[in-house]
Parts: structure tokens; C-alpha cells; sequence
């Protein structure tokens, strides 16, 4: 399951996505609207997607990490739209016949996610409203 | 000649530009560097930005990718999801 969606993320749905009858486990992250960025106070936040190309990115990460990592499969969501502190941004899930390939293999979605999917988060602080640019990856 | 290139911005690139996308019309055979230097022409603060991302129909394009016309371009800054 590769997605981006407006909608709060149903975890379990995720989850029961990945699951095969060969995994051992499976290892998820959620990534979640903090109330602070750079000293600031954040209040809440929008998040810009540029869908087709998020798709077809995440889709190559997913594939990327099966083939370094042998795990069995990868789902994930990325929320679009307004958020809220506290509230869901992204759902990474990863099947694995055992944890150590499933946690590396996740944390290379999450790493890879930031650095490559279009994707940008403009926060809202008291001080006026902040683009968040990352490092650049050409 | 010239070509018709189909142009997406997003995010800070969006409010720069103060539009989503536009056609520009371009001397045929324009690569991606040019066209991004054809951008930075056209508004003043993009110019000033030495992080200006470009993909190609969905991907990631190297400099010298010639873009055709029917080709969607998009521009934007380092990304921030996650």
C-alpha cells in the first residue's frame, strides 16, 4: 500500500497490509506533528504534495528497500493537507521473516522519504507562517 | 523553433511565482538547465535561490535532459516530508 491521502491514517489497515504468513514481525513508524521547529512554538501545520511524482517515489523506495533488505513487504501513507500537533503525518510499515532486516529497512523508508519524495511542510508559528526546506538531493 | 513546456510550481516556489503552473514557451531543444535558468529569468526571487529542485515527468531529471514539448516539468525546494 503506497499512499497519500487528506485523511487521518488507519494504522491497522496499514499493518494488516504487510503482514504475510512468513513474517516474523513487523516494525512500523508513525511520524507525528510536534509543537516545536527551530526554537519555535509550532500551532499547526499544512502539508504540500506533488502526488503523481510522491507515488511514483515512494513506489521506488518501497522496491529499493525489498530488494537491500529481503524483507517481505513495505506499505506506506503520507498525509497531505492541515494538521494539528500530535496528529498523523506518516505511516511506514515493513514485514520482515525477522526484526533486524524489518527495523533497517524501515528506517531506510523514513531516511530516504524525507531526502526524495515530494513532499514540503509549512509550519504555523507565532511569529507568521515558515516553509520547511530540507537538504537538496538531485 | 519553440516548444510548449507544461511547468509546475510547489511550495515556497508556488508563492514566489504566485501560480501553480504554466505553459512557457521555450527555443526547442532547451534542456533542463536551461529551462531552469529561463525560470530564474522570469521571476527575480527565484533567481536568488541556489536550491531549485527539477524533475521531469514525475523523476528526477539530470541538467542535460532535453525536454519536448508534452513534457511536464516541475520546480521546487528541497523537500520536507516525513
Amino acid at each position: 500500500m503506497i499512499r497519500v491521502q487528506r485523511e487521518e491514517i488507519d494504522v491497522d489497515a496499514v499493518l494488516g497490509s504487510v503482514k504475510t504468513p512468513g513474517s516474523g514481525c513487523v516494525v512500523g513508524f508513525l511520524g507525528t506533528v510536534r509543537d516545536e521547529s527551530m526554537g519555535r512554538a509550532v500551532e499547526r501545520m499544512s502539508v504540500e504534495v506533488y502526488e503523481d511524482m510522491a507515488v511514483r517515489q515512494l513506489s521506488a523506495i518501497r522496491d529499493e528497500a525489498v530488494e537491500r533488505f529481503g524483507v517481505h513487504r513495505v506499505s506506506v501513507v503520507h498525509r497531505y493537507g492541515d494538521l494539528l500537533v500530535g496528529d498523523s503525518i506518516v505511516y511506514i510499515a515493513v514485514s520482515a521473516g525477522h526484526r533486524d532486516e524489518a527495523f533497517k529497512a524501515c528506517r531506510y523508508v523514513i531516511d530516504e522519504l524525507k531526502e526524495r519524495v515530494p513532499l514540503w511542510k509549512k509550519e504555523y508559528t507565532a511569529d507568521g507562517e515558515v516553509w520547511v526546506e530540507g537538504e537538496r538531493r538531485e | 523553433m519553440i516548444v510548449r513546456i507544461r511547468v509546475k510550481y510547489f511550495a515556497s516556489f508556488r508563492d514566489i511565482t504566485g501560480r501553480r503552473e504554466e505553459t512557457l514557451e521555450v527555443p526547442d531543444g532547451v534542456t533542463v538547465e536551461g529551462l531552469r535558468e529561463h525560470v530564474k529569468g522570469l521571476y527575480e526571487r527565484m533567481a536568488g535561490r541556489d536550491q531549485v529542485l527539477v524533475a521531469v515527468n514525475g523523476v528526477f531529471a539530470p541538467l542535460e535532459t532535453v525536454v519536448v514539448e508534452g513534457d511536464e516539468v516541475a520546480f521546487f525546494p528541497p523537500v520536507s516530508g516525513g
